[in-house]
């Protein structure tokens, strides 16, 4: 299935979904503003759940699964990454301190984006078979 | 004694009434000179005869008077002053801003001619289209979580309508989180300098978006594609630029926990360049690479362009509108330390040309031919790399920092290729995100402590001086910002094109792959006219042809 009249319909309700859930936020504080938002929100679902039933019509991609696990997980050392930065600063006063902390840090980040992530990415890789 | 206190008392009261008189007489004075300059301004008649020479055109007659009966005043002079400083930098801000908008060409071409030509329409209307998405985005939320909070510029008129940022306590300390007023623009924020300062703010963000176009190029299904560069439009570019741009904890790390002064992004190689290259990535991870870009024991086959003429007509559009981007991050021409934006053109230029140089001399020493693509990349990877640095560093800085950059992209490129096994069309993760990186970094150590914006950046006083020139703080400030680049804008880009591959799929299917997307996404071709090489032969001219 490539680009069809269903797509564009359901990105219209996302967009009019996307604009009038803003608009709530905007004005929250009047009854319009609350009614808005919820508007938003249910076009927003109802789009997600159109995009979600008309995805399988697609047909086979090149592109077999990615493991969820290993890439939560290089998800979850990235972000240690950043957090012994940001420690590091507090930690100490030092300039060098901190600049060990920040290249640790950054290092272990570094790690997950450029080994772990792409190895979760590529385990079942098409072009592997 | 009592006589000479008289003597001194009264001496005192003469001295105090005629200053008195003197400083009641001066403004008399003035304002009686400006009424006689105006009587010999050019009368009307005179005007009338024409001026070739300029020289009756714009004099004290078109100072506009406040009261008509009290005549012009110093007031009415100084009023005009303000507004001509106000009205230069408005003026130099926005045409700035629309140099940076024209780079939408640069990138369409360069990514198209990057492309095959049976995705030509489809990667030329990703990025036609993204312009609006990311507009749409950005008019409605993005640019309230990024410059919400940020009032206080002088230069485009305080901005006293954006003052309200989402701020967090956290060890004692307050950090600025997002911007909370400007959506759609409405309310107070509808004003002549948020309107400047929107639309200068918006066209880079589109910079970011346009990016991802490029690494995602011939397979991403245009409809993921619009959803997608909505949701960075509207959150994911502002978050990071709030919190280096528009007041929020990054820029705030010299005020609170003494790092130089903050980090220092000067036009944007960490907010734009580095957060749409690590996106990029994050996207190209999620849809993986196109079919026949790797074979079964892990080598990739080069994908040659079909344009290479178009390639580098985008690269200078590119260069040219760079004279926006980073210039143009002054926010102004008339006000403390804005008559650098010489010296900032100046080292954008430089950056571009040693950029291209690296990566040209690179590709022809080591692999035996000029490779024009490279060229033209390390003329973007000199100019992304020095935009972040541009208004801090000397013409030597800024030619180093280009010349690394232009190195780094080959270096990069193959990286990212044979080892991370990650395919990117057009080079854009190493183009933007390892130089964007690389700029952020550079701003650290080559920032050499003459730059004077008002006496202070980031609310420290002070010049921005790098870890050569002295201040090792401030490489630990730009070193928290590039973790804070890789792990949080590409944590949040992934998640969400994680989320929209399991609701929407990221993906066209292999037939549409392998037919081309102009005609299944698009419904029709970007050269309706070329007569098509079968692609096993193509494959086979890149193999033997290919130098990188």
């Amino acid at each position: 299935m490539a680009a069809n009249k269903t797509q564009g319909q359901q990105l219209t309700i996302f967009m009019a979904g996307i604009t009038s859930a803003c608009a709530g936020i905007a004005y929250l504080s009047n009854g319009t503003g609350k009614v808005a938002l919820v508007v938003g929100i249910v076009l927003l679902a109802l789009a997600f759940w159109k995009f979600y039933s008309i995805k399988s019509l697609e047909g086979k991609i090149a592109l077999e699964s990615q493991p969820p696990l290993q890439k939560l997980m290089g998800l979850v050392v990235n972000i240690v990454g950043w957090l012994v930065v940001l420690l590091g600063i507090h930690l100490t006063p030092s300039v060098g301190g901190r600049m060990v902390a920040a290249i640790l840090g950054l290092t272990i980040s570094l790690f997950s984006i450029v080994i772990m992530l792409p190895t979760a990415c590529n385990k079942n890789a098409i072009w592997k078979a | 004694m009592k006589l000479s206190r008289l003597i001194v008392c009264m001496c005192a009261l003469c001295m105090s009434l005629s200053l008195g008189a003197v400083a009641y007489a001066a403004p008399s004075a003035a304002t009686a000179e400006l009424q006689q300059g105006a009587a010999k301004a050019p009368a009307v008649a005179d005007l009338q005869k024409g001026d070739p020479g300029g020289s009756l055109t714009g004099t004290i007659n078109d100072v506009p008077v406040g009261d008509s009966k009290a005549g012009l005043t110093l007031v009415d002079v100084a009023n005009q002053v303000g507004q001509n400083k106000i009205g230069i930098n408005f003026t130099w801000t926005l045409i700035t801003g629309f140099l940076v908008m024209f780079m939408q060409a640069g990138f369409a071409m360069v990514e198209s001619g990057l492309c095959r030509v049976k995705n030509a329409n489809h990667t030329y209307m990703m990025n036609f289209m993204v312009y609006a998405c990311g507009l749409f985005a950005y008019w409605i939320l993005g640019f309230t979580i990024q410059m919400g909070g940020a009032a206080g510029n002088g230069n485009l008129g305080g901005l006293q309508p954006l003052m309200s940022e989402h701020t967090l306590s956290l060890f004692g300390r307050t950090w600025g989180l997002f911007g909370q007023n400007g959506m759609f623009l409405a309310g107070h924020t509808y004003d002549v300098g948020v309107m400047v300062i929107f639309l200068f703010q918006m066209v880079f963000m589109d910079t970011a978006l346009t990016i991802v176009t490029g690494a995602c190029a011939e397979r991403w299904k245009f409809l993921t594609f619009s959803i997608s560069s909505v949701i960075m439009g509207a959150i994911t570019y502002p978050l990071f630029a709030n919190w280096a741009w528009g007041g929020g904890w990054l820029s705030q790390l010299g005020t609170n926990v003494g790092l130089g002064k903050g980090y220092c992004d000067f036009a944007g190689s960490g907010v734009v360049h580095a957060v749409g290259g690590l996106s990029a990535l994050a996207c190209a991870l999620i849809i993986g690479p196109r079919i026949g870009k790797f074979n079964r024991d892990g080598s990739s086959n080069a994908i040659i362009g079909h344009d290479i003429s178009a390639v580098l007509i985008g690269c200078f559009i590119l260069a040219f509108g760079w004279f926006g981007f980073n210039p143009g991050s002054t926010l102004g021409a008339s006000a403390a330390g804005c008559l650098r934006i010489g010296s900032v053109a100046v080292n954008t230029m430089l950056a571009g040309c040693t950029g291209t140089f690296g990566a040209f001399l690179y590709m022809w020493a080591l692999k035996g031919k000029p490779d024009a693509s490279m060229s033209g990349n390390g003329l973007l990877a000199g100019l992304v790399a020095i935009t972040a640095p541009s208004g801090f560093v000397s013409t030597t800085g800024s030619a180093i920092i280009g010349l690394v950059a232009g190195v780094l992209v080959c270096l990069s490129v193959t990286f990212v290729e044979n080892y991370m096994k990650v395919d990117d069309p057009v080079g854009a993760i190493s183009v933007h995100g390892t130089c964007g990186l690389w700029g952020v970094l550079s701003v650290g150590l080559f920032a050499d402590g003459t730059s004077n914006y008002g006496g202070s950046w980031n609310g420290v006083t002070g010049s921005v001086t790098g870890l050569f020139y002295g201040d090792a703080s401030q490489l630990v400030a730009q070193l928290v910002g590039i973790t804070t680049l890789v792990a949080i804008v590409f944590s949040i880009t992934f998640v969400i094109n994680w989320i929209l591959d399991i609701l929407v799929g990221q993906r066209v299917s292999i037939a549409t792959e392998v037919a081309g997307l102009d005609i299944p996404e698009m419904g029709q071709l970007g050269y309706p006219e070329f007569v098509f090489k079968p692609e096993p032969e193509v494959l086979l001219a890149a193999n033997q042809m290919a130098v990188a």
